[in-house]
């Protein structure tokens, strides 16, 4: 099933954000839930393999906007075929967006790709999270791809593909993590940091954080350590 | 199979890569580098990351060889696709050491037009360009060279039998040479850069700065 969500955010009058685009077709609509906000809401079960999604934003200059989704995404298997489900946010930004999604599940045998494009401009600020878990309690591990291509002003900033799971090449010997998160930040610097099984890196006006092990709580609250701007002493000492 | 490739991908030319070890002196440190097998995940994991990131890298700076422009997108691409400091600072170290001996063994003005510390990949393709080597010869090269260092440093860290190390590598010999068609294949259309390989791995961006940090180490990385 194709599913198409479009949300546009520009600066109103008395620098109030409006969004004068909020659409969404196949499994997702969306709701304005806040000033600057919306919430990303499944209509049905999935995705499953062969689903492909498209979110597209817009964020002018002078807008800000805010995307969570109200549930996890439980990745399931093709009922057919081995096809992934693909998930693909397509965002250009000249204001501040922030990606807050719940938690991808993969469940046995499914494989789930997200994607994540962001072209930035000049002053433009981006927070984008991912929290990902291969499996439900007492299943065997799903696979996840995800990639991340951030550039600004259509200079690449960050571009990574990260692959996890049963087929995934280097989900292997010392690394074979059920749980996984991942936050990248674009506006304020950032220095080097390490914590056990996470490390921060600094990018050009930002950075990018990533934890991964067994508990999804526990990997969230290792990368939670990561950022900067909740543990300025942690950034200081490992800088 | 050209003499010139041998020579891009011999431990023997001085370039500098002696002193990285590729995340191997940091993997033993946190005991995931013990023994002949622990190694052969170790350099099959980074050949399927920073080999395949590499070999794309090199075969597209091949094909841009003398093209300024070209060079220096390929290079911020090969920056986006190393975010761990200490990696962007062994790749850069490595590819002014390749331009410096590559400058002496084929001279030509074509090296002018690299940024003056290249990542090591883009510096590696255009090593390949002015040595009369294919862009899928770059892409070998590469991937070599991801794992080849990294097994000599283990053999050197722990002591290992020379024999044991020679046949982990050469078993690894059609892994090299499927990661380096696949890197070095076309992928999309009018020069794109964007569809270059970009395997990351978490596991060696943290080995790599908690290396980096160290004051007790052999290796540069």
């Amino acid at each position: 099933m194709k599913t198409r969500v479009e949300v546009v955010a520009r600066r109103g009058p008395g620098g109030r954000t409006v969004l004068p685009v909020v659409s969404g077709s196949g499994q997702l609509a969306v709701r304005r839930t806040g000033p600057t906000s919306v919430h990303l809401v499944a209509t049905a079960f999935g995705p499953l393999g062969g689903d492909d999604a498209t979110i597209r934003l817009v964020v002018e200059e002078g807008a800000t906007l805010t995307v969570h989704s109200v549930a996890a995404a439980v990745a399931l298997p093709a009922r057919e075929g081995e096809r992934p489900s693909v998930q693909r946010v397509v965002a250009e930004v000249a204001g501040v967006l922030e990606l807050r999604p719940e938690p991808t599940v993969v469940t046995a045998r499914a494989h789930h790709v997200a994607e994540l494009f962001v072209e930035l401009a000049e002053s433009a600020e981006l927070t984008a999270t991912e929290q990902v878990l291969l499996g439900r309690t007492g299943e065997e591990p799903g696979r996840w791809t995800g990639t991340t291509r951030l550039t600004r002003e259509g200079r690449p900033v960050l571009h990574t593909t990260t692959g996890l799971g049963p087929g995934a090449p280097a989900w292997a010997g010392p690394f074979t993590p059920r749980a996984y998160a991942s936050t990248v930040h674009l506006g304020r610097e950032g220095t080097a940091g390490t914590g056990p099984d996470a490390v921060r890196l600094p990018l050009p006006d930002g950075w990018v954080a990533t934890a991964w092990g067994d508990r999804l709580h526990r990997v969230v609250a290792a990368l939670d350590q990561l950022d900067p701007d909740r543990t300025p002493t942690g950034a200081a000492a490992a800088g | 199979m050209s003499a010139a490739l041998l020579t891009l991908a011999d431990s023997r030319l001085p370039a500098g890569g002696h002193t990285h070890s590729g995340g191997v002196e940091q993997g033993i440190e946190a005991g995931l580098v013990h023994d002949p097998r622990s190694l052969a995940t170790f350099l099959h994991r980074r050949l399927v990351t920073a080999g395949a990131v590499a070999a794309g890298l090199a075969a597209a700076a091949c094909g841009a060889a003398g093209d300024r422009g070209a060079l220096d997108a390929l290079d911020a691409e090969a920056d986006a696709r190393t975010p761990s400091p200490a990696l962007r600072a062994a790749s850069r170290q490595q590819g002014r050491g390749l331009v410096r001996v590559g400058r002496r063994a084929w001279p030509t003005l074509d090296w002018d037009a690299l940024p003056p510390t290249p990542h090591h990949a883009v510096a590696l393709g255009v090593a390949a360009a002015v040595a009369g080597l294919t862009a899928r010869d770059a892409a070998s090269a590469a991937a070599y060279l991801s794992v080849s260092g990294p097994a000599t440093a283990a053999q050197r860290l722990l002591a290992m039998d020379p024999l044991t190390v020679a046949a982990v590598t050469a078993r690894l010999s059609s892994e090299i040479d499927a990661v380096a068609g696949t890197s070095a294949a076309p992928q999309g259309h009018g020069g794109h850069v964007g569809p270059l390989p970009a395997a990351a791995d978490p596991l060696l961006d943290l080995l790599a700065e908690v290396h980096a940090v160290r004051n007790d180490r052999f290796f540069a990385s």
